[in-house]
């Protein structure tokens, strides 16, 4: 056992910071070209690198202060190309893979529906197969980045007589196709556009945009949420990004806080919570360099790192008192800080820290995960999960 | 970079495992009135003695095993599992005080007896308040013809009780500073007794010092006490987390198989998340411990931050799991006959040895800003 980070003086460190120099403000398709987008992917796309080369390259990245391709992408970097490699074709893979990991076309997921959140499975929308084409119908909610997105990784329902998780296809869809319509949904911080509705009326999507098999869908949806790289970097309040705990007492110290012992208490909690999850996104590395099998330590890490977040901007809001509710009144000197992205925003990473408990499964949902996956408790049981999907509709307006 | 244990570290913690399982046997602490006079207190010792673990941290230099904190980690971590009443730990504190305070003299006389099991060592640095921080007068040492004179009282001190060699400390009246002194549980001047300590698997001692002879141990510097103290922290979180593992994996299966309402408890959201929420606090209380025991095997920079982060996360951690599990067992958990209470008891009682759960987090704040600077 050994708990030493790679040393300032690794040479896999050289080579990376030589790149950076010769590359001082790298474009998206730079980087992607580099394989330093998703260095754990195989050449061309990455450098197949070991967890700990990709640690290295996060880190150097950081300190060059190029913002990464999984914040400005995450859809496609984080989740949905790993699955475009695994379940695409040739012609896929050709067409998709470099754009969206250059950020040159943004992806995003099309999965939550209206009537179903937590019970995915559940959706309505449809894919009809007509000659070469599929027509889709149905309404999506909850997408992240549907109003920049170029590419909508779709789960549709192309049988209906199958039980739901069986009848369930993936699809590669243009999101500028006649049909589509994009709505935001303004979230409660009103701040910026995070979240959208997505209308589908009689979309016409090519067969050669299926992604896997038909009736796939379910396996693929699934595996994509699971992809997600383990967070290597700094565990910041929202998804992985934005302020951590370790900026939060940075912050508490230079606006004289840590003298309140309640709030040095609190922060001193919330540091630890932090050095913790940190160490165990460590280990989960660890496993992978040690082909250990990844099993439900991610729910549990994702279990613990969401209400940590939300503790990590509460208290930096809890300091400012009246101050704090002035919109876009930040709690600390600017300097304080070191996040990248929209989430480096205290004010804005607080109002938005209620999502982190809610997407990428609910609080309630993980719990069940970790308790009946980990633990062995008894699965809940869903009375739908064996019935043709048409007949859970009959019950339903029965 | 590899923060998984190794085989050895793996192989010693089964044999462990597989050793106290056959040989703690709690059901006498579990019948009304008992005391810890039914732990088998010096039974288990012997039996752990004949293992060698009686001079685990001693090196082999004096005939001990030389395991490192990490190797310490996985025998510790089954003792506290096993809840296993036996003067282990109390001993472990006063050879990591020998190492550190004594001089080379008295290391070669104690340490070999300690290792081969023929003598035993505690440390007594408590006041009444349980206060172990360099401000307590009410222990004093005044140099005389046979050397210094002890004076005054020590309280819970852990194992005190049966032990040869008491490592005390004092206030020297000649340097008017505190000073680590070494005394011989054989004097007529000194009384030991054993505290009504509500942890039943635990001898925790009054010791009370009427002018016995102490034999000063090393000149001290601030960094010796702090070493010795992060190995205590890092121990008793040990403890916190192996029993916070056990005590979750013993809720968990009650919870499988007590019936209500025609399912099993643990089919219930209340319970699962509950048992959820305890299985995230015991994972990180196992990191902690582990990061613990690495930056003090290391010697690491960041020892004391990471033992204080291990006490303070790990100690919260158990006392919250052992009340959740009373909880969950729902009224047969507040009876004495379960074995829960045990594990509440200690989780209670690590928690307040040696500084509780706030003061270590407002060193963290400290040692982080250190750190960081």
């Amino acid at each position: 056992m050994d708990f030493r980070l790679p040393a300032e003086n690794d040479p896999r460190r050289a080579v990376v910071r030589k790149w950076l120099s010769e590359h001082p403000k790298p474009s998206g398709r730079q980087l992607a070209e580099a394989g330093y987008t998703v260095p754990h992917w195989p050449k061309p796309w990455g450098v197949a690198a070991e967890p700990e080369l990709q640690f290295i390259i996060d880190e150097e990245m950081g300190r060059a202060g190029v913002m990464p391709p999984n914040l400005i992408n995450p859809v496609a970097v984080n989740n949905c190309a790993q699955t475009l490699l695994s379940h695409g074709t040739d012609a896929q893979h050709e067409r998709f893979l470099m754009p969206a990991l250059a950020c040159e076309e943004i992806w995003c997921m099309l999965f939550s529906e209206p009537a179903g959140g937590s019970d995915l499975a559940a959706l309505r929308t449809t894919a009809r197969r007509d000659g070469d084409h599929y027509v889709v119908k149905g309404q999506k909610t909850w997408t992240s980045l549907a109003h920049k997105a170029q590419i909508g990784v779709l789960i549709a329902r192309t049988d209906t007589a199958a039980p739901k998780h069986a009848g369930l296809s993936a699809f590669l869809m243009d999101m500028k196709s006649p049909g589509v319509t994009v709505r935001p949904i303004i979230d409660l911080s009103g701040c910026k556009n995070e979240y959208n509705e997505v209308f589908l009326d009689d979309v016409r999507v090519p067969a050669d945009r299926l992604l896997g098999k038909e009736g796939e869908g379910w396996r693929i949806a699934t595996s994509q949420l699971q992809t997600e790289r383990v967070a290597l970097s700094k565990p910041g309040a929202i998804w992985g990004a934005g302020p951590s705990a370790r900026d939060l007492v940075n912050g508490l110290a230079v606006s004289g806080h840590l003298s309140d012992p309640v709030v040095r208490d609190e922060a001193a909690k919330i540091f630890i919570e932090g050095e913790l999850l940190r160490l165990l996104a460590y280990r989960a590395l660890s496993d992978r360099m040690n082909a250990k099998p990844s099993g439900p330590e991610g729910a549990i890490r994702k279990m613990l790192a969401a209400p940590h977040g939300q503790h990590i901007v509460e208290m930096a809001k809890k300091v400012q008192g009246p101050r704090g509710m002035i919109a876009g009144e930040q709690p600390f000197p600017s300097q304080v800080g070191s996040g990248k992205g929209m989430f480096a925003d205290w004010d804005y990473a607080f109002w938005f820290s209620p999502a982190v408990t809610l997407g990428v499964g609910t609080q309630e949902i993980l719990k069940n995960i970790v308790a009946e996956r980990t633990l062995g408790l008894p699965r809940e049981n869903d009375p739908t999960a064996k019935l043709p999907w048409t007949e859970i509709n009959r019950a339903k307006s029965a | 970079m590899n923060f998984l244990l190794d085989e050895d570290h793996l192989a010693l913690k089964q044999s462990a495992a597989v050793f106290l399982d056959k040989e703690i046997v709690l059901d006498a602490l579990l019948k009304p009135g008992a005391s810890v006079d039914q732990a088998n207190y010096r039974g288990n010792w012997e039996k752990i003695a004949a293992m060698g673990w009686t001079g685990i941290t001693v090196p082999e230099s004096y005939g001990g095993l030389g395991l490192s904190c990490v190797d310490v980690a996985m025998v510790l971590g089954e003792m506290g599992r096993t809840l296993a009443p036996s003067p282990f730990l109390g001993n472990l504190i006063g050879t990591w005080a020998l190492l550190r305070l004594g001089t080379e003299e008295q290391k070669q006389r104690i340490l070999p007896a300690v290792a081969a099991g023929t003598a035993r060592l505690a440390l007594a640095v408590g006041d009444a308040a349980g206060d172990v921080a360099d401000h307590s007068r009410e222990l004093g040492a005044e140099r005389s013809a046979q050397g210094f004179l002890l004076k005054g009282a020590r309280a819970f001190a852990i194992d005190a009780a049966g032990a040869d060699w008491l490592i005390v400390d004092a206030h020297n009246a000649e340097t008017g500073r505190r000073g680590f002194f070494l005394v011989d549980t054989k004097s007529d001047d000194l009384t030991v007794d054993i505290m009504n300590w509500r942890d039943l698997t635990r001898q925790v001692c009054d010791v009370r010092l009427n002018g016995c002879v102490g034999e000063e141990l090393a000149p001290l510097t601030p960094a010796d006490w702090a070493w010795v103290r992060d190995r205590i922290l890092f121990a008793l979180a040990a403890e916190c987390a192996a029993g916070t593992q056990q005590i979750l994996s013993m809720t968990a299966e009650y919870a499988k198989e007590r019936v209500a309402f025609g399912k099993p408890i643990g089919s219930y959201q209340a319970i699962k998340h509950s048992l959820a929420d305890m299985l995230g606090q015991a994972e990180c209380a196992n990191v902690a411990v582990l990061y613990a025991a690495w930056a003090l095997s290391e010697e690491a920079p960041q020892a004391s931050l990471a033992a204080a982060m291990a006490k303070a996360f790990a100690a919260d951690a158990y006392v919250d799991c052992t009340h959740r599990s009373i909880q969950i067992f729902g009224a047969i958990g507040f009876t004495w006959e379960m074995k829960n209470h045990l594990y509440l008891k200690r989780a209670h009682a690590n928690a307040e040895l040696f500084g509780n759960s706030r003061a270590h987090r407002s060193r963290v704040i400290d040692l982080a800003q250190q750190a960081a600077a």
